[in-house]
């Protein structure tokens, strides 16, 4: 149906994590940008190995608290002050003091629901098709037994031949190329 | 020998559960008779506060040398037994959680705990000796408070001693039984003395849990007999955690430099003490703030009146110094992830975190004397520097004595992230778990 498909990226397949790790070591000192690595569970010292920074999920997480504090404050300050203020016990009509168990449950819920939102952002998702995935080579291996290594054609460092080099010398025993 | 101490074990087991048991029924009855009566300790409360703060405005009483000693001593030694006991929990979790990381750093935590016994029981002795100087309500006649009268199961001078006594005789069993363990793993590497450790943590942690708040209730609270507060156990537990994970990790970082430590503390060991550093200023103030917040809310004269007396003078500013100070500062400081492995944020924390838990402690005990404000004397530095002192020495010599961290304690493959091929028959069975 897709007889002029484009090169999408340059995949090559590992047997153990070892292996993958260390390509991965060589591939990220090589200085490529658009690239990861697809294994079946969480590989410890992948994140160094690659090169990634700590994540940034944290600031939207942190910015969700923020915002789900000041409202949770702002909302009861409202509604004792001016909505539908009566007065409780004795007790002023607006106190922190008082608020701020609500104030704190509202910082939880939109902390959370930054996180997960900024999870999804800074992953691209929802994300309706990948290349990758209609590879039988990786729906066969990535999510059971192979440590797979995508580097992406549109990367500036990407070479046809030298990154294949380059994967054959890191031990790659399987490479082949994914169509877009 | 070893014919009895399975008996004495087992005796042992039995007592301890007796004297919490014991323990815990009277801190229910208390509690009931205490909910029966509740017109006249009020009164003689608001009455009491009411007077003080007329007064206060004024001159303030004059303190005798004997007495500031006696309470300037109890601050300081309230500050490093958060210290010792601090050290035990955590020697505690790590045996509870099975954890891994934590094994270079257990070694030390067990010599701090173990200073329990004997040394912070000798230096408790002072406070023994000055307590009807210390404690308002050995001086009273329980006919004539309601109050105390409610609470003579606790508060009377034999009951005084005598808990005193068993909570260190507890911390002291407890304590060099985990190290006498661990020591003797650092000779054989046998992993029956993990599942010793393992139950001396078992059963330990319920020991520390009531032993705490007793100590907590016996030698701070018990300034004002007259108060209510049923997480005030909690509350001093959940400071010296906090204060205890700050020191950690600085001599964690001072026993790297220096070399007994240098290949063992890596940044993992660091992260995790972090992570529980961030763990307790959340812990701390939501604790302070649920006693805060339900005092105020109940606006009960019997329990409001700690509070009145501690928004006078500068006590209200010491109070807000530890509002902001200890959590809000360390809490925006130590969100970051990095930030947990940076000692040049970390070591200004830690000393941060000293300056804050004595604060707390002034601000627990010191305003029964000087109700005006904070006093910072000279007797407040020497007991300070002294027990410190003492202390310091004590732990230096006995880490000296002994291996620097736990010779050959089965987890240290995993603390360390090294991987062990299986071997023989064992392999069979669990060479494809991983």
């Amino acid at each position: 149906m897709n007889s002029t498909a484009q090169p999408y990226a340059i995949m090559a397949e590992f047997d153990t994590p070892a292996d993958a790790m260390h390509a991965a070591e060589q591939i990220r000192d090589a200085g490529f940008r658009r690239w990861d690595v697809h294994t079946p569970y969480p590989v410890h010292g992948m994140d160094a190995a690659m090169g990634l920074k700590n994540s940034k999920v944290g600031y939207f997480t942190f910015l969700g608290g923020l915002i789900g504090y000041t409202s949770g404050m702002l909302m009861i300050w409202f509604m004792n002050m001016y909505d539908y203020a009566i007065v409780v016990g004795g007790k002023p009509l607006f106190n922190p003091l008082f608020s701020f168990p609500v104030s704190y449950e509202c910082t939880i819920l939109l902390a959370s629901f930054a996180s997960l939102g900024g999870m999804l952002f800074l992953n691209g998702l929802p994300k309706h098709y990948h290349p990758l995935l209609k590879n039988p080579r990786f729906k066969a291996g990535a999510s059971h037994d192979k440590f797979l290594i995508a580097i992406e054609c549109a990367d500036p460092r990407y070479s046809p031949t030298e990154t294949r080099k380059l994967l054959e010398a890191a031990g790659s025993k399987h490479i082949e190329m994914v169509e877009d | 020998m070893k014919l009895l101490f399975p008996i004495a074990r087992k005796f042992l087991a039995v007592v301890i559960m007796a004297v919490s048991f014991t323990a815990l029924a009277l801190s229910l009855t208390s509690n009931v008779f205490a909910a029966e009566s509740h017109a006249e300790p009020a009164a003689q409360a608001t009455s009491a506060a009411v007077d003080h703060g007329a007064s206060a405005t004024h001159d303030e009483v004059p303190v005798s040398a004997v007495k500031q000693f006696a309470y300037s001593y109890l601050v300081a030694f309230m500050f490093f037994l958060s210290l010792v006991l601090g050290s035990l929990f955590l020697v505690i979790i790590h045996h509870l959680f099975d954890s891994n990381w934590s094994v270079p750093i257990r070694r030390f935590l067990e010599h701090i705990a173990c200073l329990s016994f004997p040394w912070m029981a000798i230096l408790f002795v002072p406070i023994a000796v000055l307590a009807k100087t210390i404690y308002p309500w050995m001086s009273l006649d329980p006919a004539e408070d309601h109050a105390l009268h409610a609470k003579a199961a606790l508060f009377n001078m034999p009951a005084f001693y005598v808990v005193s006594s068993v909570l260190f005789l507890l911390w002291g069993w407890l304590s060099h039984g985990l190290r006498r363990e661990s020591l003797a793993q650092d000779k054989t590497g046998a992993a029956s003395h993990t599942k010793a450790m393992r139950r001396y943590a078992a059963g330990g942690i319920f020991i520390f849990a009531f032993s705490m708040t007793l100590a907590a209730i016996y030698w701070v609270k018990a300034l004002e007999h007259q108060w209510f507060s049923t997480m005030y156990g909690v509350y001093y537990f959940a400071g010296s955690v906090w204060t205890t994970l700050a020191t950690a990790y600085v001599i964690t970082y001072w026993l790297k430099q220096t070399g007994p430590l240098r290949d063992v503390a890596r940044e993992r060991q660091f992260h995790d003490i972090g992570v529980l550093l961030l763990a307790f200023t959340v812990f701390y103030a939501y604790i302070h703030f649920s006693q805060y917040f339900l005092i105020w809310n109940a606006a009960v004269p019997e329990e409001t009146f700690w509070y009145v007396k501690r928004e006078k003078g500068s006590w209200w500013g010491i109070g807000l110094v530890i509002v902001f100070g200890h959590f809000l500062v360390p809490f925006l400081s130590l969100l970051r992830i990095d930030a947990k492995k940076n000692i040049s944020l970390m070591a200004p924390i830690a000393i941060w975190a000293w300056l804050m838990h004595y604060c707390d402690m002034q601000f627990n005990i010191m305003p029964v004397i000087h109700p005006n404000g904070v006093a910072i004397g000279i007797f407040d530095v020497l007991c300070f520097a002294g027990i410190g002192w003492l202390l310091f020495t004590l732990f230096k010599n006995s880490f000296a004595a002994h291996p620097p961290y736990p010779q050959k304690d089965p987890r240290w493959a995993e603390t360390l992230g090294v991987y062990v091929p299986a071997t023989g028959a064992h392999a069979a069975s669990h060479g494809g778990g991983k």
